[in-house]
């Protein structure tokens, strides 16, 4: 298109190939006959891409009896660089102008992005837009980034050139000047909803959060208020959802899980380490975690009712029911391919267990032992001399001796029929003896503050 | 008999913010006014508090709704509607009045230190220093337990009204019966009780303080209930005030000017013990107030402006917000401690920029409950609409008012 790329050789002259969404909010739209229309009011965005384009323009004319039109694309012949006027390629008498333009699926610049909170998951934080950058691409306007700078902030008062000429005047190569805080777009995350319906406007599935440790990601979520972070989990992928799950307070996760859907719920617990889940579970009231392990699938809730029946301090309601387990007549071969295929949850897996046809405990191995061993072998025979188990009514402290005693990072717990249960983690262990030595701490604390 | 426990300890887990706000209404300046109310029209202005009490309720209730359902505080849903520029100018508006607020908070402190015979240069960087200390070093959680343990010590002006033996049937008799006099005082102090009732502050307080507690909208009723205890208790204790000064002082035909004048009048008339719990709820409610003014705008500012909020983070994680309510008490507290520091102009100056900020802040929620796409089915109904309407239109009304007779006084 020869006049687009007229259009594209001057603003690469001029050094224009971004703009702020502030600069164009409230310009002349002209027609094609040059006759101003209206102001510039909205873009709305095709979604989808990682950096949304403009799809159409939302003009607005009047102001007691405001009415909006709204332009596609196509129709829209430039954007000057330096006066920001629109030039439209359609007639003023082609325009419908209606009271309202609101579509509550579409995702649009003003009502949804500029002034709104986002999720920066780049800096972890949850931060509020004072500008959009927008890049000039061929066809249309790209969004590349989003301003949260004071310097926008004072773009938007209307006063930047004045602020500008005063800070320069004190120190021309303040940091206020020279740095541009502009975050990609790919990394923000709208929490633009329709808060009444909560529905959810955009969910790109590009933003990666899987680069973000856990623990950030929790705290990021408790940033966020009790409308926002249903959204914000709503927009995450399970295995994401999973793992902020397990990294925020209980208090949160029962307002969460108040207002997930059966179906949503029972996925998430699918996804968590069964000791998570139980731990959870446990702290519920007892109607409602019923309640909850009616509507996930029978076998796991067969299972985590099961690991419920336990006392939280003992082997019993450490235990966690992921493992992986072997009859002692495998080959070591078959196990090390089936070891290979499995996806395994999150809970470590270096050990594993041995048990015989009636699932009794009869020996403990690990991947070292497995690689280094005959294909051919049988798996009993690569197993350590000597087994150390726990019972499920044993108590913190004599797992946790065990476990220090024998260099052990997990431990495996049976009945009193010798049948595997399932096995302790160190982590576990540590969050429990944490817990224990800070009471212990304060006392002491207290005690030395007397004498 | 369970559920009815469940019940009562969903309603404490809510409770807060709506009592806090509406106790902070008997400040310093509610206070003086009340004392003088009672000091020169006896009984006659009771009646004003029932009109008061629903006027609280309607314009609360809808701060309370809108955080509830929309999870966000009033500046941001301000910023998020209405645009950066309206936001910038209301905030600055805000922080100058609650500057001046504050400013009169710490002179109520001030008057209570001479009342108990403290210097004033003591007792006013002790207390600016531990209001400081309370919401730096303290969460939300703990923070609130405090205020609301500074709304009992209330009672103390209750406990005075029952020392004065009041002749309770009279008081009954005139809060019921409107008795409007004509003469220009009696309009006068009639404006300055109901105009002072509702100031901007209040409305990003509670809004923002509900959104803190992570309502869930089942709880609502709760909330609700929190906000309508609130309007009743606050005005109750204005009762009890004005019948204290009533009884003693209008009797004796005493006139005062403050609240200092009028706890000194109290002691030869009802006793030093009635003195003493005037005074104290004096210093209660100047503390608690140079608290939440404060508090209140930082809080309203980060949100509208986007920087980070929470008495629940450290000072390096939200700079701005301790910056700005730091900087508020400094200002007051300093301001106070000038050597013939003159109250009047201050007191006028907050009220010009509260009568300036309130209707645009009453209009401005109107239009945000009303808004389906924020709302949902819990916009005004219309009944509640043209009730909500009366009620803005009257405040308006008394704000300008109020302005317009303090340049006439």
């Amino acid at each position: 298109m020869p006049e687009q790329y007229q259009n594209m050789v001057n603003r690469i002259a001029a050094n224009k190939m971004f703009i702020y969404f502030s600069e164009l909010l409230d310009k002349p739209v002209l027609d094609s006959n040059n006759n101003e229309i209206g102001r510039i009011y909205d873009i709305i965005l095709k979604p989808s891409a990682v950096y949304p384009q403009s799809a159409s323009l939302v003009v607005h004319k009047g102001f007691l009896n405001r009415k909006y039109a709204v332009i596609s694309w196509e129709n829209i012949k430039d954007i000057d660089i330096y006066s920001q006027e629109a030039t439209l390629r359609v007639e003023k008498q082609k325009l419908v102008f209606e009271e309202k333009h609101d579509n509550k699926d579409e995702l649009t610049l003003r009502r949804d992005i500029l002034d709104q909170q986002v999720v920066d998951t780049h800096n972890h934080k949850v931060i509020r837009i004072n500008d959009i950058h927008l890049l000039f691409v061929e066809e249309a306007l790209m969004v590349a980034h989003v301003d949260i700078s004071t310097r926008g902030l004072i773009r938007r008062l209307g006063f930047e050139k004045i602020a500008d000429f005063l800070v320069s005047l004190f120190n021309k190569n303040s940091p206020y000047l020279n740095t541009e805080q502009l975050i990609s777009w790919k990394y923000i995350q709208p929490l633009s909803i329709n808060p009444a319906s909560m529905t959810i406007k955009v969910n790109v599935p590009e933003k990666q959060f899987s680069s973000i440790p856990a623990a950030d990601l929790g705290e990021i979520f408790l940033d966020l208020n009790i409308k926002q972070q249903l959204t914000f989990f709503q927009s995450l992928d399970a295995q994401t959802q999973a793992r902020v799950f397990t990294n925020i307070d209980f208090k949160t996760q029962k307002s969460l899980v108040e207002d997930l859907q059966p179906k949503q719920i029972a996925e998430l617990l699918n996804n968590i380490p069964s000791d998570e889940a139980t731990d959870f579970l446990e702290k519920l009231p007892k109607d409602m975690a019923e309640h909850i392990l009616s509507f996930i699938e029978t076998k796991y809730a067969k299972k985590l009712s099961q690991l419920l029946g336990y006392s939280s301090d003992s082997a019993g309601g450490l235990m966690t029911a992921e493992y992986t387990v072997f009859i002692k007549d495998t080959p070591v071969e078959a196990a090390l391919k089936q070891i290979k295929e499995r996806v395994y949850k999150v809970e470590p897996a270096q050990y594993v267990y041995i048990v015989d046809e009636n699932n009794r405990l009869v020996g403990t191995t690990n991947f070292r032992r497995l690689i280094l061993a005959n294909p051919q072998e049988l798996i009993q025979n690569v197993a350590f001399p000597k087994t150390y188990f726990v019972h499920l009514g044993s108590s913190v402290k004599e797992v946790a001796y065990l476990m220090e005693k024998y260099k052990y990072y997990t431990i495996p717990v049976v009945d009193e029929d010798h049948v595997l249960q399932g096995i302790i983690t160190v982590d576990d262990i540590l969050s429990q003896l944490i817990a224990f030595a800070w009471r212990r701490l304060k006392k002491i604390k207290i005690l030395s503050k007397d004498l | 008999m369970k559920n009815s426990w469940k019940k009562l300890i969903i309603f404490l887990s809510v409770m807060g913010p709506g009592i806090i706000t509406a106790n902070v209404d008997n400040d310093a300046g509610g206070i003086t006014t009340y004392s003088v109310a009672g000091a020169h029209f006896g009984y006659s202005l009771i009646w004003s508090f029932v009109p008061i009490i629903i006027a609280l309720v309607i314009i609360q209730e809808m701060c309370s709704r809108m955080a509830v359902v929309t999870g966000k505080g009033l500046a941001d849903l301000i910023r998020e509607e209405f645009g950066v520029r309206v936001t910038f100018y209301a905030m600055a508006v805000l922080i100058f009045s609650n500057i001046f607020n504050t400013i009169s908070e710490f002179a109520g402190i001030a008057a209570s230190a001479e009342l108990f015979g403290i210097s004033k240069y003591v007792l006013v960087p002790l207390c600016a220093l531990f209001v400081w200390w309370l919401i730096v070093k303290g969460t939300y959680k703990s923070v609130e337990k405090v205020f609301l343990v500074a709304c009992l010590f209330y009672v103390s002006y209750i406990i005075s009204g029952f020392l004065s033996r009041p002749d309770w049937n009279t008081v009954a008799n005139s809060s019921l019966k409107p008795a409007i006099h004509f003469d220009k005082a009696y309009l006068f102090m009639l404006i300055g009780v109901v105009g002072t009732t509702i100031a901007p502050w209040m409305q990003f307080y509670q809004q923002s303080s509900v959104v803190e507690k992570d309502i869930k909208i089942e709880n609502y009723k709760y909330s609700r209930l929190d906000v309508i205890i609130g309007a009743f208790v606050v005005n109750i204790i204005a009762i009890f005030i004005v019948v204290v000064c009533a009884n003693t002082l209008f009797t004796h035909g005493i006139r005062i000017e403050t609240a200092k004048d009028a706890a000194l009048a109290l002691k030869p008339l009802a006793g030093q013990y009635c003195f003493y719990l005037f005074a104290f709820g004096l210093l209660n409610a100047s503390i608690f107030s140079a608290c939440i003014l404060p508090l209140s705008t930082a809080y309203s500012v980060c949100e509208g402006m986007g920087w980070e909020v929470g008495v629940n983070r450290r000072f390096r994680e939200a700079p701005q917000f301790y910056t700005l309510y730091s900087a508020i008490i400094i200002i007051g507290a300093a301001i106070i401690l000038l050597p013939n520091v003159k109250l009047v102009p201050i007191m006028l100056v907050s009220q010009v920029a509260n009568g300036i900020l309130l209707p645009f802040v009453l209009v401005f929620m109107l239009l945000l409950v009303n808004n389906k796409r924020l709302m949902g089915k819990y916009t005004n109904s219309r009944i509640y609409n043209v009730l909500t309407i009366v009620v803005i239109t009257a405040m308006i009304g008394l704000s300008t008012a109020l302005l317009l007779t303090s340049f006439l006084k």
